[in-house]
């Protein structure tokens, strides 16, 4: 991984996407003791921000950077789904036995402030529509639930501020974070608001990033390590149809609670194709674009039980020597948002944490973590590692 | 023209009212989204569709129509910056409400609230109407947006 910053910052500086992706990459297969000879095909994170030629094309930047081996390259496009996507793709040639050892990564050079659509104004387009009709950006789209949230269950603000603490707190011992300054109750509650009920602290802000896998056969795995972290399953979903909150202009009134639709399925199929339930999980990574998914998540895939996560949060269950430990890395609250690095950056802390080399934010003997990523679209992917 | 009329005297001039994207909404006949009805799963949709997108809908029959009317706030959100381009705003920039509504008509809509986000409580009774969201060129640009009864 390369640790995630700003543009301009002393972390990454002006550094390009293949920069940034190049460490990664390095570093990944030094970790496994790979050489850039022995990859048999890239899937790669598409960007629409930096890099990929324009069109997208990350993995063939990786691809030119480290040597044309002539190895087949795969570019996943996902929107902030895409990390996960493309260690879902990964996963499945080297399961279905197509290729044996496959380099999985994503990377990032974010544009500054809050994330834009394409610049094209096409009225066929609801995003266009949305942002120009009505002028929704992210922040706003989980402020509406946040809120929603508050009405159901009366969470607080409060509450809502203790997950950024929690989560910073974990950041303090992440050497790969942006912010790895913990931050007090009043800290949070005293930055303003982005959208309302959400503040600044509680929202992931967009930096620059880059991580990177190797995944293996389990034969292969024996020639490089005698204790190899199992990716159990690895699941992709999209959005249902009765989904709670339209992703555009407007949707048929649902029948009943049916939030976050896509993520559930890709959790739900993940449980189901593994065999793996959410009692057996020892901590979770999940998208925490802001706190609230922190404790909406978690009941929705049957982790704890709805309207349990507040009183779990304050009971200091969801830090990592907790009962349901989420998102020991520090979360995208702590590292910012690098959209397609972070499907990767959640399988390198998986392994890092299930082998035991997580440091102050390790979770006690970790045995088996789930990672789960959402984005643009209406997707959604999860995996399950075990060691 | 423009020194000639005052902002509120422009979006109050019918002639000088004109919607930010034609054709999804109009305000001769009262406020009216302009979407559209599957007749065999009763599914709603705005914009319209060429078919029916839901799944377990046996038959696609999608007919024209319009929604309007009131609803039920579902929840709401804050725009507390300026939010980027495409969207267009008056300066100084005012920080508005945007909310999830439940029309009666069976259609969740997302749209900006006329009133203040102060004023915003899950579960409040609203009516979609058309109003400026910025104006230029002599102009009122309009959308659809909700106010609290």
């Amino acid at each position: 991984m390369h640790r995630f910053g700003k543009t301009g910052d002393a972390i990454v500086g002006e550094k390009s996407v293949t920069e940034l992706c190049r460490h990664a990459v390095d570093m990944a297969m030094k970790d496994a003791g790979v050489s850039w000879k022995q990859v048999q095909a890239v899937s790669a994170a598409s960007s629409r921000f930096s890099g990929g030629k324009g069109w997208g094309l990350n993995g063939n930047d990786i691809v030119e950077d480290f040597g044309c081996t002539g190895i087949p390259v795969y570019n996943l496009s996902a929107g902030c789904a895409a990390g996960g996507n493309a260690f879902n793709i990964g996963y499945s040639l080297v399961a279905g036995g197509i290729h044996d050892l496959v380099l999985v990564v994503g990377g990032e050079v974010m544009p500054k402030g809050m994330i834009q659509t394409s610049g094209v104004a096409d009225a066929n387009d609801p995003e266009y529509l949305r942002q120009r009709c009505i002028g929704m950006p992210g922040p706003a789209f989980w402020a509406t639930l946040a809120r929603r949230r508050m009405f159901d269950y009366g969470t607080t603000e409060e509450q809502m501020a203790k997950v950024t603490v929690k989560a910073r707190k974990c950041s303090e011992s992440n050497p790969f974070a942006r912010f790895q300054k913990a931050v007090s109750l009043d800290e949070v509650l005293a930055s303003p608001y982005v959208s309302n009920p959400l503040r600044l602290f509680e929202i992931c802000p967009v930096s620059n990033g880059a991580a990177a896998a190797v995944i293996c056969s389990k034969e292969m795995a024996r020639r490089f390590t005698s204790k190899p972290i199992t990716v159990a399953t690895s699941a992709v979903a999209t959005i249902g149809f009765d989904d709670a909150l339209p992703r555009s202009l407007a949707g048929p009134v649902p029948s009943g609670p049916s939030f976050h639709t896509e993520a559930k399925s890709a959790v739900l199929k993940a449980f189901e194709r593994s065999g793996i339930g959410p009692r057996d999980i020892s901590f979770t990574e999940l998208q925490d674009n802001t706190c609230y998914y922190e404790l909406a998540f978690p009941e929705e895939w049957g982790l704890c039980e709805p309207g349990e996560a507040e009183r779990l949060l304050e009971a200091g269950e969801t830090a990592p020597s907790g009962r349901m430990p989420i998102n020991p890395s520090g979360g995208f609250v702590s590292f910012g948002e690098a959209t397609t690095a972070m499907g990767v950056f959640q399988i390198a802390e998986l392994t890092w944490q299930l082998r035991g080399q997580a440091g102050g934010r390790q979770v006690p003997d970790a045995k088996v973590g789930l990672a789960q990523t959402n984005g643009l679209g209406g997707n959604a992917t999860a995996a399950i590692l075990k060691r | 023209m423009t020194e000639r009329y005052t902002m509120n005297e422009i979006a109050n001039t019918a002639a000088l009212r004109e919607p930010c994207v034609p054709g999804l909404f109009s305000e001769e006949e009262g406020a009216r989204l302009h979407g559209a009805r599957c007749t065999c799963c009763n599914t709603p949709y705005f914009p319209r569709v060429a078919t029916c997108r839901n799944p377990s809908c046996d038959e696609s029959r999608i007919v024209p129509c319009t929604f309007g009317g009131e609803g039920k706030l579902w929840s709401y959100s804050v725009a507390d910056f300026p939010p980027p381009p495409p969207h267009r705003y008056d300066q100084p920039f005012v920080p508005y409400a945007i909310g999830v509504v439940d029309l009666d008509s069976g259609l969740r809509v997302v749209g900006q609230m006329v009133d203040p986000a102060e004023a915003m409580q899950v579960g409040a009774r609203v009516r979609l109407v058309i109003e400026p969201i910025h104006h230029g060129d002599g102009k009122a640009f309009t959308s659809w947006k909700f106010k609290l009864l």
